[in-house]
């Protein structure tokens, strides 16, 4: 039936009905059509440009070119401050809950004004659309890693009153000196609330913070023993946040545990009654300490290169970061320029998180800002939150210090992939979210009005996949929407009419569009 | 939206579980339920080796109080310490020397009475963990101290030899439970009606959906190709089960009922699965528990024994095969606090119920209740003795694969196997 009714729909609509009869029985030929649309980046430029970034689309491509090419992108992308912001700066405004402090917070839920919980899930919308708008493309990657690195999950009794505050003092720190980012966040209320540090005292040491310390944050196991990890504990008694009262953060001198401590080669002899300046001490030793350098340089190269980067790699990541005094940019500096990048093309599986945000950019949907209270709901501003958790991550949201897999096989589950897709279907129609969001019509996806139709897939190939149609894709859009590659598409057509969605969600749910 | 919220502003963390249950809830159940596929099912479509036993884990979140549910009655320190909110002795049903069921268990006395359904008291973690989060990562991880993320049904799963491409289903589509997390893969979807390819729908007269994508990614052999190739030959082995008729009306109208509703039809499905999670929400009473004539674990207990006793009666000749097991990550306080709730405490009731049971009966040992103002009823049986017994007399599993340095103690709550 379907063969029957092309050739009658290929005869009448092209005219071209030479040879027809003759070639019924032959396959179609897919050979991709060219469609001249704006530069491409180089495929090369596209694969380094699409790992430090959330998607390569149009307008990005426009940025990298501004630039003068990848690699000077890259380098103005280690300078954030330098690159203006404007669609990511004012998101803030949208939540202004996010701006309020630990005591106001706990006030407010106190008061059954707000629970902070809903504060939190602000909070995660708030990261996912600043990935989706920001121009500072690196530093919402790095920020993403190093918060998942420290994870405090924004699920919890306490530490919701400062995890915004958290990842404020992440996303200033990620592109500067380990070091720092260490003594910034396991001093922070959030991490010392998250893993019990506010309680922990001389008398009745907690020792939650101290190990995860040692185990996930710095040198990692192998490198210590059990003596270690109470002395790791015992640095840190003191640190503590004023919990269920105005939830401020305070040193209780009364509760360090003075004395000599030894963790592997750091001794000390602690003898003040304020363990400020040890911990300090203590911490910039970790962040030097030749196994966190493997460790952080395996991190980067894991997220960045691939799941199984060469111990050549590491150590030389190792070797930089040690040499440069913990700092980061030299470190993504000298993994920007290796060969082991260059060849990684496609190796990274994005995730949920990933994955709904390169969405949102690649259809170019446009979000709205919701209204506050339960009017705003449905809008997509809120309702995205529930799409990725529907993917399986939403961000922040690990209940483990450990934070959230970072490798591909943790994200290609089937239920992964039947979830993206339900995802991608339902943007790619509209349908979902419904409020506060502006999609583009299926017309606005053809280059112009009639269009053949393989040329339309090498045109949204370009804009979705920001690289040429293949055979291959033609093929599958051809399936899709059961239309003939060279098939002429006008505005009636039932492609335009009501199948545009088949067609689009077959880019994001190709092997291109899955991987970075 | 979810009464939860405005009850219980010390644990925004177990409300938050439940609005996002109610969220996900608009495009799915709002119970979560997971499904995992059988090991014995073939890699070719349309093959599926039934399974012999089906084990269903019915999680309690937010730590049911299992001292309201299961009542130890002769215990005096129970009446002193819950002056409003305990249940009466003379309301007990199926009492014996020491405990009784709640009077809203009502629905599930023939199960009881028939030797189907048993309680095991005192059960819980070996050391207490007052977090929702890290306890029910912590139970269902069930291997302390490895730092390898597989859940103790995932490893169920790993125990047998075969491979199936039927490897789960989680339906609510949401964050696959710990038990579950691990090298065996699971699939996830709305419902049963929803398992299926989105945008592989009727309209699609050529199936031009599953083409298309087959087309891209049959030559792929990354993970994710991998796993795409696992979505087509679950689908098909899959399909008996949207053939199943829907009994969703025989059960309450509640989370619960629908979920356990979905989940019998999955086993009516008969295509092999062997465990099932089913997850229900709001159990977290820190105010407002109740009374015995009316409140919140007062509708919890009849909404609870109502979709048990719907879901034993809708599974038809599958019955024979199914064990139902209810846990939750900790029991609560003994003392009732100022709110007329229960806070976090440490040791639980968990019910048996259907195939192997040896019912009507309450099994652990007794430790005894005390009332000074935190003190918890202690654990007296490990949780995974409880579960061991059951994957070792159901599954024939090594429960030493599926619960690591773990040396379960006897319970004797379940029958041999195969005898």
């Amino acid at each position: 039936m379907a063969v029957r009714r092309r050739l009658v729909l290929g005869g009448a609509a092209t005219g071209a009905a030479v040879g027809l009869a003759g070639r019924a029985d032959a396959a179609p030929s897919y050979s991709p059509a060219h469609h001249k649309g704006a530069p491409l980046l180089s495929p090369r430029a596209r694969h380094l440009v699409g790992r430090f970034s959330y998607g390569v689309t149009p307008a990005l491509a426009k940025q990298v070119r501004a630039a003068g090419g990848a690699r000077a992108w890259f380098a103005a992308q280690l300078d954030p401050a330098s690159i203006a912001d404007p669609a990511a700066d004012g998101l803030r405004d949208w939540w202004p809950s996010l701006y309020r402090d630990a005591t106001d917070l706990w006030n407010r839920q106190r008061e059954e004004i707000e629970g902070v919980w809903e504060v939190m899930a602000d909070y995660q919308r708030w990261v996912l659309i600043r990935r989706i708008r920001s121009r500072r493309q690196v530093l919402e990657m790095v920020t993403e890693l190093w918060e998942n690195h420290f994870n405090v999950p924004v699920n919890g009794d306490a530490q919701g009153f400062w995890r915004a505050q958290y990842g404020d003092v992440i996303r200033e720190g990620a592109l500067g000196r380990f070091e720092d980012l260490l003594i910034g966040v396991i001093t922070h209320p959030a991490m010392l609330i998250n893993l019990d540090n506010v309680s922990s005292s001389a008398s009745h040491p907690n020792e939650n913070l101290g190990r995860e310390l040692l185990e996930l944050h710095t040198v990692g196991r192998g490198h210590y023993g059990e003596a270690d990890v109470k002395d790791s504990a015992r640095i840190l008694t003191g640190w503590s946040v004023d919990m269920w009262d105005t939830f401020q953060a305070e040193y209780r001198q009364k509760w360090h545990s003075r004395g000599p401590v030894k963790v592997m080669d750091f001794t000390h002899e602690n003898a003040d009654a304020d363990g400020r300046a040890v911990t300090r001490q203590y911490l910039r030793y970790l962040a030097h300490h030749p196994a966190t350098a493997q460790r952080v340089a395996r991190k980067l190269a894991v997220k960045f290169v691939s799941d199984t980067p060469s111990q050549a790699l590491v150590d030389h990541l190792a070797k930089v970061y040690l040499d440069h005094d913990t700092a980061i940019v030299p470190v993504l500096q000298a993994l920007f320029d290796t060969q082991e990048l260059a060849e990684s093309v496609g190796m990274k599986v994005r995730d949920p998180g990933e994955d709904l945000v390169a969405t949102y950019r690649a259809l170019d949907v446009r979000l709205q800002r919701p209204p506050e209270g339960d009017g705003g709901d449905r809008y997509a501003a809120n309702a995205l939150l529930w799409q990725v958790d529907g993917i399986g991550a939403k961000p922040f949201d690990w209940p483990r210090p450990d934070g959230q897999p970072i490798d591909n096989r943790a994200w290609s589950s089937p239920s992964r992939l039947l979830a993206s897709m339900d995802v991608h279907v339902s943007l790619s129609g509209g349908w979902w979210p419904d409020e506060g969001v502006t999609y583009h019509p299926p017309a606005w996806w053809a280059p112009k009005l009639p269009v053949r139709f393989d040329v339309l897939v090498d045109h949204m190939s370009q804009v979705i996949l920001h690289r040429r149609s293949t055979a291959e894709l033609l093929e599958a859009c051809c399936l899709a929407v059961d239309v003939e590659p060279r098939e002429r598409i006008t505005r009636d057509h039932g492609l335009i009419k009501w199948n545009m969605f088949r067609l689009l969600t077959t880019f994001l749910d190709s092997p291109a569009f899955l991987t970075r | 939206m979810n009464p939860t919220t405005t009850t219980q502003p010390c644990c925004p963390e177990f409300a938050r579980i439940s609005r996002r249950g109610l969220f996900s809830g608009a495009l799915a159940l709002a119970g979560a339920t997971t499904v995992v596929g059988s090991a014995a099912i073939t890699a070719s479509a349309a093959a599926s080796t039934p399974a012999d036993s089906v084990l269903v884990v019915l999680s309690l979140r937010g730590a049911a109080d299992g001292l309201s549910l299961v009542v130890p009655h002769a215990d005096p320190v129970y009446y002193s310490a819950r002056p409003r909110i305990a249940v009466p002795a003379d309301r007990l049903l199926a009492k014996d020397g020491m405990f009784g069921l709640h009077p809203k268990l009502a629905p599930l006395l023939p199960l009881w009475e028939s030797g189907q359904l048993a309680a095991v008291q005192a059960t819980g973690l070996a050391a207490p963990n007052r977090s929702h989060f890290s306890a029910m990562e912590e139970v269902e991880d069930a291997d302390p101290g490895s730092d390898v993320r597989t859940g103790w049904l995932n490893r169920l799963i790993g125990t047998d030899a075969g491979r199936s491409p039927l490897q789960g289903f989680n339906v609510s589509g949401g964050v696959v439970p710990t038990s579950l997390y691990g090298p065996e893969p699971v699939m996830s979807a709305g419902n049963v009606a929803s398992v299926h390819i989105p945008g592989d729908d009727k309209w699609d007269l050529t199936k031009g959906r599953r083409s298309s994508l087959r087309r891209m990614w049959d030559g792929n052999s990354t993970s994710l190709g991998t796993a795409m190739k696992s979505v087509f030959d679950a689908l098909d082995d899959f399909a008996p089960v949207i053939d199943t008729p829907d009994h969703a009306d025989a059960y309450p109208r509640s989370d619960l009922g629908r979920a356990l509703s979905e989940v019998a039809r999955v086993i009516r499905g008969n295509v092999g699965v062997e465990v099932i999670t089913v997850d229900q929400g709001d159990w977290d009473m820190h105010s407002d528990l109740g009374t015995a004539e009316r409140g919140w674990l007062y509708n919890n207990a009849a909404d609870l024994a109502a979709s048990i006793a719907a879901f034993f009666k809708d599974l038809g000749d599958q019955r024979s095969k199914v064990t139902l097991v209810t846990i939750s990550e900790f029991g609560r306080r003994v003392v009732e606090n100022a709110s007329m709730g229960l806070d976090h405490g440490y040791g639980n009731v968990m019910f048996l119920a259907g195939a192997g049971v040896k019912g009507g009966k309450y099994y652990g040992t007794w430790p005894g209740l005390t009332d000074d103002g935190d003190s918890d009823l202690l654990v007296t049986t490990d949780y995974r003795s409880v579960l061991a017994e059951v994957v070792s007399t159901r599954f024939g599993a090594s429960t030493a694969a599926v619960f690591p340095r773990f040396q379960p103690e006897t319970v004797g709550a379940m029958t041999s196997l195969q005898t």
